[in-house]
């Protein structure tokens, strides 16, 4: 379980003076749910996910995860997550198999436990054909692929995913979207952030839009479709951030 | 911290390492084959430069100016082709002569001889114009005395001779503890640079540092675990470096073939080399004394290399350090300098210096001990400050 509260973080830079990233954002995400954060590129996604998974600290407000603190409990929670980033490199010289094999370690799995959850997660994934391939030798789709299974490996009762199909073809995103809702099924808690607003419809349970560092709303598409009296959630975010035709 | 996570760390960094050409080329290949072939290429080329100078010294001319008869005929005797010549600095600046010989107008009489001392069959040549003047004058000498009867004796009342009562291992330690210290030092730094800049600037550029930093593993135990790896990377160099500069210097001699035997000073270097004692108690205080240092080294690096966004920039960063390390430890291997614990409180030099007194086995305890305290208390600041660097957020996410 997510609970954010007042969550604000403020960045300073020499040249460019302060600016707050994100402004007080608070929601919940429940267990076995599927929370989907929209917005355009600035809005403050990826920072307020980037503080939840402890990489960033907090200007001010609270958030817990399984009822760890982020700012006092932060190895605590992260034992709880699995981070991934659309972004988010591989080790290029390490192959697939070598780079769990080294994460299942980091979260504390023991050598048997370790290679019975590696084989399934090759398995669930479609990994092994490539499973002892080297990371820079992988298509976008594998390293993708690959990242995800780093970031479900441990078995987290938690996932925060920012972007994790961008860039990727069709068929690779729906298989990390298969992976998404195998993971709501056994009770995850998921925080999901996209552009994709078909992805969002397809998998969300609940919806928050950030804008400009704050949340301008959440909740499900019905919810969302009667406060802005619009079908489509592309139409639905375009009026929430004001650029409705 | 955690060693489970540490040691996963530092494993994981090395098999990553090991499949790194640039790598392996910094850390071995340098230290294997470029010394070798260096030293070898030296010892070849030297003595064969020099005895090409003394053949060319053998033919080259010699431009005169002499009224003496005598002391032209005791050139011709020598086996000098002497040549008339204007303007005897011009001919020897411009190779017509290999050297010059002036009789000045003064009393008593003056010869100059005229070479040019960046050109080594000058030198041979006036060298034995220098050998047949001084025959000349020796002879003459005697010939005075003879004829006024004193006795050729009275120029010899007492021989001098010198006896270096430092032993071979002595010796060699001078000689080489002046050259390794340094070479170790900036080797150790240069070696280290690398896997340093890849572990940092270079995972943030590859955007795989996030995903080690929403892991269980502390950022203690990261940077512990990193270091490490920086620190195995800077001893192997150091190892390597002294294994394979050991190894060029044993082997320098003539080849068994019959062909040249072996130059004089390269054969005294060589038995010098084999007298250094490799026992456990020399390895180990050399060990003792650089370990420290190359913990000092990779947390100093580490800090550094961090604020960088890329690996370049980490280059950049980086490379002026191996400048500054040249110094002190030039420094610290010149003969003869008194140490003193203020002294050795000086980060890299008293290194140098310790390396250049253990080899010549002279070491104060209170030195050491100074030294090692001091690089100790370096080695913990330069961690804690990297330590600091990696809780930085605007260090860890620059872009």
């Amino acid at each position: 379980m997510i609970k954010v509260q007042g969550l604000s973080k403020e960045f300073s830079d020499p040249k460019r003076g302060t600016r707050l990233a994100v402004d007080g954002v608070s929601f919940e995400v429940r267990a076995g749910e599927v929370f989907g954060l929209l917005g355009p590129n600035g809005a403050g996604k990826t920072t307020t996910l980037r503080m939840l998974a402890t990489l960033l600290k907090p200007s001010a407000g609270s958030a817990t995860l399984n009822g760890f603190d982020i700012v006092r409990e932060p190895d605590k929670v992260r034992e709880q997550i699995g981070f991934l980033s659309g972004d988010m490199g591989l080790y290029g010289r390490l192959t697939p198999r070598e780079t769990l094999e080294f994460f299942s370690q980091l979260n504390g799995m023991d050598s048997r436990r370790g290679q019975q959850r590696i084989r399934e997660v090759l398995s669930l994934l479609d990994m092994n054909a490539f499973a002892d391939v080297r990371g820079d030798k992988l298509s976008t789709g594998m390293k993708q692929k690959t990242a995800i299974a780093r970031a479900i490996l441990h078995d987290p009762p938690v996932l925060i995913l920012d972007e994790p199909t961008s860039g990727l073809d069709v068929p690779t995103a729906r298989s990390i979207e298969a992976a998404v809702l195998d993971a709501k099924t056994t009770g995850k808690c998921v925080l999901y952030s996209t552009h994709v607003m078909e992805e969002a419809e397809y998998l969300c349970d609940r919806i928050g839009v950030i804008h400009d560092g704050k949340l301008k709303t959440t909740g499900t598409m019905e919810e969302l479709r009667q406060e802005t009296g619009k079908q489509r959630l592309r139409e639905i975010f375009l009026n929430l951030l004001g650029l409705a035709a | 911290m955690r060693f489970s996570m540490i040691k996963a760390i530092f494993r994981k960094e090395l098999l990553d390492m090991s499949r790194d050409r640039r790598f392996l080329i910094s850390v071995a290949v340098v230290p294997l084959i470029v010394f070798p072939l260096l030293i070898s290429g030296m010892a070849k080329l030297l003595p064969r430069i020099q005895r090409q100078a003394d053949a060319d010294a053998l033919t080259l001319a010699i431009a005169v100016r002499i009224s003496t008869p005598s002391i032209r005929e005791g050139l011709e005797k020598a086996g000098l082709r002497l040549v008339e010549k204007d303007d005897l600095k011009a001919s020897v600046q411009n190779k017509s002569a290999g050297a010059a010989v002036e009789e000045m107008p003064s009393s008593p009489p003056e010869v100059r001889i005229y070479v040019d001392a960046s050109d080594p069959s000058s030198s041979a040549a006036g060298e034995r114009v220098r050998e047949a003047l001084t025959e000349l004058k020796d002879r003459r000498i005697r010939e005075e005395l003879r004829n006024s009867g004193i006795d050729e004796r009275v120029l010899a009342p007492f021989t001098v001779n010198r006896v270096n009562v430092a032993g071979d291992r002595k010796m060699a330690g001078a000689l080489y503890g002046s050259v390794l210290g340094y070479v170790l030092l900036l080797l150790m730094f240069t070696g280290g640079m690398y896997p340093v800049i890849d572990m940092t600037a270079g995972e943030k550029e590859r955007k795989t540092l996030e995903a080690l930093l929403a892991s269980p593993a502390r950022r203690s135990e990261i940077v512990m675990g990193k270091t490490l790896t920086a620190i195995a990377a800077i001893l192997a160099t150091a190892c390597l470096t002294v294994a394979s500069m050991a190894y060029s210097l044993r082997n320098l001699r003539g080849n068994g073939n019959g062909l040249t035997p072996p130059d004089p000073r390269m054969a005294e270097l060589q038995q010098s080399m084999g007298t250094i004692p490799l026992d456990a108690s020399t390895i180990g205080l050399i060990a003792v004394v650089l370990i420290p240092l190359a913990i000092f080294a990779a947390s100093l690096m580490f800090a550094i290399a961090l604020k960088a966004r890329s690996f370049k920039e980490g280059q950049s960063y980086l490379t002026p350090l191996a400048f500054v390390v040249i110094f002190p430890a030039l420094l610290g291997g010149l003969p003869g300098l008194k140490m003193t614990p203020q002294l050795c409180l000086i980060p890299i030099f008293n290194a140098s210096q310790m390396i250049h007194g253990i080899l010549l086995g002279e070491v104060s305890q209170v030195n050491f001990a100074v030294t090692l305290a001091a690089n100790l208390g370096y080695s913990a600041i330069a961690f804690f400050l990297a330590r600091r660097m990696f809780d930085d957020e605007k260090v860890l996410f620059r872009s």
